[in-house]
């Protein structure tokens, strides 16, 4: 609102006329001397000349201690003073003036007191320089806060820092985790290969397949099998499941397999083979106190009286007795019963039995990880020899890539009831010469092991 | 690399062999840039070729040189020296260092004797810090302090510490082209300055210098007391000492008219 | 799956160990454990009672002949007695039923 001078109003007149004079009388001298920051004015080699009560009030200094005796300097901290030389004088004669610097004076009594310093230089006439003139704020509460502030940048760069390094350490870990996993992946497939082939040989005149299942996340199963020429015409197979689970099996694994390779070079007689791994066994682990065992069967595939037939002679040590497919559409288990664990005992009966392939054949050797595998709703009844015999004449005739596939497809409808190793090896004789397919090779094969 | 657009280098005064007198390198200190030479430039360039720089971290330089390693000790300043001076093709030239730069001019003569044939040490001290049987004025804990200064006028002031130099009618001289980087720097680079100036011991140093050298001092200097100006001349047999009637740590700003003169006395008389 | 629990009484002839659960490659360390802590003395038989024995492979066999093997050290028998009837399917696939002495 704006007051019109031709109408004052008397009342407020009279009050803003006290006010006034009240003002007027305040000298200049006065309003110097109490303002509420502080004065100085110094000569230019840094003399005080003058300084106003204010100031030496918060100083705590007397006028003639400071007046003609002291200089600008004297009146900062050591701090104080190198920045005033490197950084505040010379800007203030390259510039003629400066505002709101930072820094701390020293009082009387030894303290500091944070001020905010601007400083004027005024110039005579001729442009030269007469004296400097400076205003100090208090800047205690301010540098206070400042102070906490750059405290708290310090602890958040900290912080950040800190966070970084966990980081990197974290990724560095991460890093040398990923690359100790896929050391350990390529070191796991590598033992795997040699615990069971990667691919079978093609046999003339004879049809495999097989399907191999880890259940343990390493891939380092308890099931293994081979297949490999004894001679020209002869060959031997295997297939068993050792006790245990990991590394400690593959151990056992290992041991058992190349032991049958070599005892069977030695002497393919089935039952004398098992009998040479039982006592390379029980001499390294049950004797010595450490009972370790597998279940194996363990044969041999010849020509029987004529190319047509094969005379296959097997023995079993604790293992699942064999199925065969026939040609005709039966299944009959080659029983083997009797046969114990091989490594339990010094002296372990094995069991043996002798069968021939017509063309059309099948014969099927399988782990207990199929019988045993858990069915029904609440997977608590296991599939069973009498399920597996239903199942293997429901498909009879079927060669072994056919009972290969068919199994695996039964295997996967067991689904988590499946949870034990499982490994499956059939050999047949094609149905006849004319549509005899060479051996797929397991390369390329659904159910090649090294899926 | 570019050494001249690095360490920002500016030449100015007669070209070729129109000058009369030898070049004349002017080199800063911790605090500012080559401003600092602005009021006793015009009288020197009238007859000698002088070169101004920054040092990497200061002024106007290229501050991705800059390397903590590197300017932690006043060696990696010194290399910044006759790096320029390789650059520039000096020979015998007059190194003129204020206050820490002193020190460095004496590091970079001795690793490039034919590039510097003279000193001028502005308020130069080999130590600052007091030490048994010297006194630098200076304790550990007061170089902390101006750490702490530097930060807090770097929070919330930085804005003061980087003016804008207007145009001033009185004094023609400062121009209007001045930087608003005059004495402005990265707080982090300004502290590892600092270091490498406050806590350095140039003593020994001082001991093998044998070129001519000129010691000017202050009669009032906080930074370089005369007890330190008295040191360093006793420490070199070649040198003299002048005491300027001025007061501070910057008499090419508190009294240029004297520093020049006692520049240029000492430039004739070296010839 | 079922935890394997185990519980022991001593009678005349020996001491009988009941064991209930799953005897799996999870649980069978545990029976080893609590066999080889048994006090037998020689002319003892211990009976290990599988009659709530819900499954059992081949780390429950081993632990099995490892209790074989730790009476026969110490000159004690063992038998199993009440052994269900698919374990026992499975000792005769695997020649067991003719390694153990098994009782009803």
């Amino acid at each position: 609102m704006c007051r019109t001078a031709e109408e004052p109003e008397p009342d407020a007149d009279r009050g803003t006329d006290a006010a006034f004079s009240a003002l007027l009388e305040d000298s200049a001298e006065d309003l110097y001397e109490q303002a509420p920051c502080g004065y100085l004015s110094t000569l230019m080699d840094g003399t005080i000349a003058k300084a106003n009560a204010t100031l030496l009030g918060w100083l705590g200094l007397e006028r003639q201690a400071v007046v003609g005796r002291m200089r600008f300097t004297d009146l900062l901290t050591v701090g104080g003073k190198l920045y005033h030389e490197t950084h505040f004088a010379p800007l203030l004669r390259m510039q003629g003036e400066l505002g709101g610097i930072a820094l701390e004076m020293r009082t009387g009594s030894g303290d500091r007191l944070p001020v905010l310093v601007s400083s004027v230089v005024k110039y005579g006439s001729g442009g030269e320089p007469l004296l400097i003139r400076t205003t100090v704020f208090d800047a205690s509460d301010r540098r206070a806060y400042e102070a906490q502030l750059l405290r708290r940048r310090q602890e958040a760069e900290q912080a950040r820092a800190e966070a970084e390094r966990q980081r990197e350490r974290a990724e560095d870990a991460l890093r040398q985790a990923e690359s100790d996993r896929a050391r350990l992946t390529e070191a796991l497939a590598a033992l795997q290969q040699s615990l069971v082939p990667t691919s079978l040989p093609a046999v003339p005149d004879l049809e495999s397949a097989v399907y191999y299942h880890t259940a343990s996340p390493d891939r380092l199963g308890g099931d293994f099998y081979d297949l490999f020429p004894l001679d020209e015409d002869r060959w031997a197979f295997f297939l068993g499941d050792v006790c245990g689970k990991g590394p400690a099996a593959a151990s056992l694994t290992s041991l058992t397999r190349y032991t049958l390779r070599a005892a069977a070079l030695h002497d393919p007689e089935p039952a004398t083979t098992l009998a040479t791994l039982n006592t390379v066994l029980h001499e390294q682990y049950t004797a010595a106190g450490d009972p370790r065992y597998c279940t194996a069967v363990f044969g041999t595939i010849e020509p029987g009286h004529d190319r047509q037939h094969r005379t296959v002679r097997l023995a079993s040590g604790g293992h699942p007795p064999a199925l065969v497919l026939r040609a005709d559409g039966r299944a009959e288990f080659l029983a083997t019963p009797g046969g114990l664990l091989v490594g339990i005992l010094p002296d372990a009966p094995f069991t043996t039995a002798q069968t021939t392939l017509a063309p059309g054949d099948t014969l099927l050797l399988y782990t207990d990880g199929l019988t045993e595998a858990r069915t029904g709703p609440t997977r608590t009844s296991l599939f069973g020899d009498d399920a597996l015999h239903a199942f293997a004449t429901d498909h009879a005739p079927a060669g072994p890539q056919e009972v290969i596939t068919a199994l695996t497809g039964l295997l996967k409808s067991f689904g988590d009831g499946l949870d034990d190793d499982t490994a499956l090896l059939a050999l047949g004789v094609p149905a006849t010469r004319a549509t005899t397919a060479p051996t797929t090779p397991p390369a390329t094969n659904p159910t090649n092991p090294a899926r | 690399m570019d050494i001249r657009r690095r360490n920002n280098v500016t030449l100015t005064g007669p070209e070729g062999g129109e000058g009369d007198g030898p070049v004349v390198v002017l080199a800063h200190g911790f605090g500012c840039d080559q401003n600092m030479w602005r009021l006793i430039l015009p009288a020197l360039a009238r007859h000698h070729r002088v070169v101004l720089f920054d040092y990497v971290g200061s002024g106007a330089s290229d501050l991705s040189a800059w390397s903590e390693q590197r300017y932690s000790s006043l060696e990696g300043y010194a290399q910044d020296v006759v790096e320029v001076c390789d650059e520039l093709g000096l020979e015998q030239a007059v190194f003129v260092g204020h206050s820490v730069s002193a020190m460095v001019g004496v590091l970079a003569a001795q690793s490039a004797p034919e590039r510097i044939g003279s000193l001028v040490m502005v308020a130069p001290s080999p130590r600052y810090i007091d030490d048994e049987g010297y006194r630098g004025g200076f304790s550990e804990q007061d170089i902390e302090e101006l750490m702490a200064s530097l930060d807090a006028n770097y929070l919330g002031w930085s804005a003061a510490m980087a003016p804008v130099i207007m145009g001033n009618p009185d004094r023609p001289e400062l121009g209007q082209e001045l930087t608003n980087s005059f004495c402005a720097t990265d707080p982090d680079i300004a502290r590892v300055f600092a270091g490498a100036t406050f806590l350095s011991d140039s003593r020994e140093s001082l001991k093998s210098v044998n070129l001519p050298t000129l010691v000017l001092e202050c009669t009032q200097d906080v930074i370089a007391p005369r007890e330190v100006g008295a040191y360093v001349h006793a420490a070199i047999p070649t040198s003299r000492l002048v005491t300027l009637d001025a007061t501070g740590h910057c008499p090419q700003l508190s009294a240029p008219e004297a520093t020049v003169q006692a520049i240029l006395a000492f430039l004739q008389e070296a010839r | 799956m079922s935890p394997l629990n185990t519980s022991c009484h001593d009678t005349a002839a020996g001491p009988v160990l009941r064991v209930t659960g799953d005897l799996d490659y999870e649980h069978a360390p545990a029976l080893r454990r609590r066999v080889e802590e048994l006090i037998l003395v020689p002319g003892q038989c211990l009976v290990i009672d599988l009659s709530g024995l819900d499954f059992c492979d081949s780390s429950g066999i081993t632990a099995l002949l490892a209790a074989l093997r730790h009476a026969q050290a110490k000159g004690a028998d063992l038998a199993l007695a009440a052994v269900p009837a698919n374990i026992l399917r499975i000792f005769s696939v695997v020649g067991l039923d003719r390694v153990f002495t098994l009782q009803a």
